[in-house]
C-alpha cells in the first residue's frame, strides 16, 4: 500500500508503477517499460475486447476504458513540482502541481481511436497525426503524413498506438519525432497490447523512452499478428 | 395504494370496502395533507440512527396492535395516535386489508355475486401477515402485497417498506391470529357498540353510495355480525388496552404517553460516540500521525499515489480552483476510483477465441447482481465516474444529512435499486456505495448509517464496497471498520486530522437565529464536495 497523499515527503515525482506482475511472455521486463497492475478486472476486460463475438458497442466502451487508463498511467511519467495550496477549511497543504506542456500523437489509423480517451483525461490537449504504411517496394515502414504542432519540440509526446506487433511503424514515429527535435526521453508511447518481440526490437533501439503497455501477449505469427491479440484494433473499431 | 383501489358501491364486502369510510371522520376536521396514508412509511423530520456503535440495532420497531369491530373506528385511533406522538419520525400503519388472500377462479366467481366471505378469518393471509410484520419489525424491508378491491384480487406488485420506528399494525383480525399477537408491543381493541357500528355503517353507506338499508342489513347480517360475535370481540380478551369508539381522546393520550416514554428509553446519541473515538479525544492539535495505526488496525485500500493523483488532490483541495476545474478533477478522481474499486468483484476463468482463430483463457465477471448507491446529496460527484465505468447497472440513493440541531445523522429518503428491496436478491448483490455526503469519511456518521441500511436490507456485508475520496484517520473510520469488519472502503488518500468546528448555519426550520452547526471538519480536507460541484 502506498503513502498516502497528503503525507507532504510525496513532493517529488516518483516512479509511477510496480514492475510488470505478467512476466510470462517478456522476462525480465526492459526497465522503460511499464504495465497496468495485471489484475483479474483488468484481465477482464482484455477478454472482452478479444473475444471476437463481442459487439461493436461493447469494443468501444471496454477497450476505452482501458485506454483511459493506460492514458492515466502515461500522465504519471509526466513532471511535477511541489506546490501548497489553502484548503476551504482554511489549512494548508503541501501538494503537487503538474509540471510541462504535453501534445499527443497519434499513429494512424488506429492511434486515432485513443485520442478521445486521451482528451477525456486532458482537456484540449494538442494532438498531432503520423500516417505510417508500409512500402510496397522495400516493405519497410513508409511515413505518408505528418502533422505536429508547431512548438512539438517543447513539449511531452505521448505517443498513441494500439497495437505493438513487429514494431516497425511505432519506431518510425518516433524518429519522425526525434527529426522534429524532441528528444527520446521525453517521448512516451502508450500501447494497449504489445507483443515481446517487437516490444524488445523497439526497447532496444529507443532505451530511455518509456512505454506504457495495458498487456504483454504472447507472440506473433507468422503473418505478424500478435497472438492472442484482438484481431484488428482499427477494423473492430471503425467497422471497416 | 389501496385508497386508490376502493370497491365500486356493487361490490360491498364487508371491512374491506369500508376503507376510504374511514378517512374523513367529521368529528375529527383536518387538512387533506396530514392525513396519515396507509402502508406508507409516514416520515416527519427523518430517521435518526437505529443502531448503536457497534453496529448491532439497538431495538426492534415498536408494534401496536389496533383490533375491534367493523367501523368501530379502529383507522380513527391509529391515526390520533399518529397526530398525538408528532415529531416522533418514520411511522407505518399496515392496514390487515393488503393481506386478503389471492383468489382462485372460484373465489373470485363468489367474490364478485357478494357471497365470498370477507369477514372470516381464513379470508386473510396470515401467515404472510406475521412474516411481513416480523420482517418490519426487525427493522428489514418487506414488500407487501397489494390488493385490488376492485377486481377481488391480490395483485402481483408489491408494496415496498422499510425503516419504521413505530409500526401500527390495524384491522379487524388484528388480535386473532397467535403469530401476529406474539409480534406486538402494545396491543389495543376498539370497544364499540354493536348498534353504534351498524348505525354507523348504515349512516356511511347511505349517504356517500347511494345504496338501500336493506342490502347493508343484509350483509351485515349474513357476514359482518356473525364475525364480530366469533371472532372480533373474543379477541378483545388479548388487548392490553380497550378503548372506547368514541370520545376516546384520554385513552389516546394514554397510549401516546406510553410510547413515547417507551421510545425514549431505547433513543441514544450515536454521534457522540462516532465522532469521538477514545483514541483520539485528547489532542486537538493532531500533529501526532495516526496513520500507522490507522494502516494496522483499519484495513483501507487507499489507492497507489503517484504523482498525478497526488496533482489532483492538490487542484481538488485548492480553495481558488474554479468551479468547472473541481467538476473535472472529481471526475477524473472517480474514474480511477471506481476502476480501483472493481477489483473486489468476483472473476471467473473464461475462454474466448480472438478474430484471428485463437482460442485463449481470460477472465469474466461472476456475478450478475451489481448496484450502486449514492448518499447524497453531492450525488454527481462520483456517479459520473461510476456511470464511466459501469454503464448499465442500477443506481439508488439514500440521502442522508445531519440534523441541525442535534448533529445526529437522519435518514431522509430510501431509493434503492431493485436488487436490493427484494431480499432474495439483495443476499447475492455486490454494492458499490459511492459516500458522497460528503464524499469523505469525516465522522463517518452518514457512512455508518447507510452501510446499516444495507445490511437491513439483507445485503452481505463483504459484498459492499465503499468508494469515497477522502478519510480522515482520526475519525469513525476506525469505528466503522470495527463495526462492519467486512466492508471494504477503498479511498484515494486519508487525511490527518479532524478539528471541531463551526458550520455556516442557514436560516431556516430548527434553527431560526441562522446560529453555526457544531461540526468536526477534517484538515487539511477539500471542503464540502456537494457544495463546490
Amino acid at each position: 500500500m502506498a503513502a498516502p497523499s497528503s503525507n507532504p515527503a510525496l513532493a517529488p515525482p516518483q516512479p509511477a508503477l510496480s514492475v510488470n506482475s505478467n512476466p510470462a511472455h517478456l522476462d525480465p521486463l526492459p526497465p522503460s517499460v511499464f504495465t497496468l497492475p495485471q489484475t483479474a478486472q483488468l484481465e477482464a476486460l482484455y477478454t472482452i475486447i478479444r473475444n471476437k463475438d463481442t459487439s461493436r458497442g461493447d469494443f468501444l466502451f471496454y477497450s476505452d476504458r482501458i485506454i483511459r487508463l493506460l492514458v492515466e498511467e502515461g500522465l504519471n511519467h509526466l513532471p511535477v513540482v511541489a506546490r501548497t495550496v489553502e484548503t476551504p477549511t482554511g489549512a494548508t497543504y503541501n501538494g503537487v502541481g503538474f509540471e510541462g506542456k504535453i501534445c499527443g500523437v497519434s499513429i494512424l489509423r488506429a492511434g486515432e481511436a485513443m485520442e478521445a480517451g486521451l482528451r477525456e483525461v486532458c482537456r484540449s490537449v494538442r494532438i498531432g497525426k503520423i500516417l505510417i504504411q508500409r512500402d510496397e517496394d522495400t516493405t519497410l515502414p513508409k511515413l505518408f503524413y505528418s502533422k505536429f504542432p508547431p512548438d512539438i519540440a517543447s513539449r511531452y509526446v505521448l505517443l498513441l498506438d494500439p497495437m505493438l506487433a513487429t514494431g516497425g511503424s511505432a519506431m518510425k514515429a518516433v524518429e519522425v519525432l526525434m527529426e522534429h527535435g524532441v528528444p527520446e526521453e521525453r517521448i512516451i508511447f502508450i500501447n494497449l497490447i504489445a507483443a515481446p518481440e517487437g516490444l524488445t526490437t523497439f526497447c532496444t533501439r529507443f532505451p530511455s523512452l518509456k512505454v506504457i503497455t495495458g498487456w504483454i501477449d504472447q507472440g506473433l505469427n507468422e503473418k505478424a499478428y500478435i497472438i492472442p491479440g484482438l484481431g484488428d484494433f482499427g477494423e473492430r473499431r471503425y467497422c471497416t | 395504494m389501496l385508497e386508490g383501489l376502493l370497491a365500486p358501491p356493487h361490490t360491498f364486502v364487508g371491512e374491506a370496502s369500508q376503507r376510504h369510510d374511514l378517512q374523513g371522520l367529521p368529528s375529527t376536521p383536518r387538512t387533506p395533507s396530514l392525513q396519515p396514508k396507509k402502508n406508507t412509511v409516514l416520515v416527519s423530520h427523518g430517521r435518526p440512527p437505529w443502531y448503536a456503535e457497534d453496529g448491532q440495532r439497538t431495538s426492534d420497531a415498536f408494534v401496536i396492535g389496533v383490533a375491534g369491530g367493523s367501523a368501530s373506528g379502529k383507522t380513527h385511533v391509529a391515526r390520533q395516535i399518529v397526530r398525538k406522538l408528532g415529531s416522533i419520525p418514520t411511522i407505518i400503519i399496515l392496514s390487515q386489508d393488503s393481506f386478503y388472500k389471492y383468489h382462485n377462479e372460484k373465489e373470485l366467481a363468489l367474490a364478485h355475486a357478494n357471497l365470498l366471505d370477507f369477514d372470516h378469518p381464513d379470508a386473510i393471509d396470515m401467515p404472510l401477515f406475521a412474516s411481513c410484520l416480523a420482517d418490519l419489525k426487525a427493522g428489514k424491508q418487506s414488500n407487501i402485497p397489494v390488493y385490488s378491491f376492485a377486481a377481488h384480487q391480490r395483485l402481483d406488485e408489491t408494496k415496498y417498506l422499510y425503516g419504521a420506528t413505530i409500526i401500527i399494525a390495524e384491522g379487524i383480525m388484528a388480535l386473532t391470529d397467535p403469530a401476529l399477537r406474539a409480534l406486538y408491543d402494545l396491543k389495543v381493541f376498539v370497544q364499540c357498540d354493536s348498534d353504534l357500528m351498524l348505525a354507523r355503517r348504515i349512516k356511511r353507506d347511505v349517504k356517500e353510495r347511494g345504496r338501500d338499508v336493506t342490502g347493508i342489513l343484509d350483509q351485515y347480517l349474513r357476514y359482518v355480525k356473525p364475525s364480530y360475535d366469533n371472532f372480533v370481540q373474543p379477541s378483545s380478551a388479548h388487548a392490553d388496552i380497550i378503548v372506547p369508539g368514541s370520545n376516546n381522546d384520554v385513552a389516546i393520550d394514554l397510549i401516546s404517553t406510553h410510547i413515547q416514554k417507551q421510545l425514549k428509553e431505547r433513543s441514544h446519541n450515536l454521534r457522540g460516540k462516532i465522532a469521538v473515538p477514545h483514541r483520539y479525544i485528547s489532542s486537538p492539535s493532531g500533529t501526532s500521525s495516526p496513520e500507522n495505526i490507522l494502516e494496522e488496525e483499519v484495513d483501507l485500500d487507499i489507492m497507489r499515489s503517484t504523482p498525478q493523483l497526488a496533482g489532483i488532490y492538490t487542484i481538488l483541495r485548492d480553495r481558488t480552483t474554479r468551479r468547472q476545474d473541481f467538476i473535472f478533477f472529481t471526475d477524473r478522481l472517480s474514474t480511477l476510483l471506481v476502476e480501483h474499486a472493481l477489483q473486489y468483484l468476483p472473476f471467473v476463468p473464461k475462454s474466448v477465441t480472438t478474430p484471428i482463430g485463437v482460442e485463449t483463457l481470460g477472465k469474466k465477471l461472476d456475478t450478475q447482481f451489481i448496484c450502486g448507491v449514492s448518499i447524497l446529496r453531492s450525488g454527481g460527484a462520483l456517479e459520473r465516474g461510476f456511470r464511466r465505468v459501469i454503464n448499465d447497472v442500477p443506481i439508488g440513493s439514500l440521502l442522508i444529512q445531519s440534523d441541525s440541531k442535534s448533529g445526529e445523522a437522519m435518514l431522509l429518503h430510501v431509493g434503492l435499486p431493485f436488487y436490493i428491496r427484494h431480499r432474495h436478491l439483495a443476499e447475492q448483490t455486490y454494492v458499490f456505495r459511492r459516500l458522497l455526503f460528503p464524499a469523505q469519511i469525516g465522522t463517518a456518521a452518514a457512512a455508518f448509517m447507510a452501510i446499516r441500511i444495507l445490511l437491513d436490507h439483507g445485503v452481505q456485508e463483504d459484498r459492499i464496497i465503499f468508494v469515497t475520496f477522502l478519510v480522515a484517520c482520526q475519525g469513525g473510520v476506525s469505528v466503522l471498520k470495527r463495526a462492519f469488519p467486512g466492508v471494504k472502503i477503498v479511498c484515494g488518500a486519508v487525511d490527518n486530522e479532524m478539528e471541531e468546528g463551526w458550520l455556516e448555519g442557514y436560516k431556516g426550520e430548527g434553527n431560526p437565529e441562522g446560529k453555526g452547526r457544531h461540526v468536526w471538519v477534517m484538515k487539511p480536507g477539500m471542503g464540502q464536495i456537494g457544495v463546490k460541484s
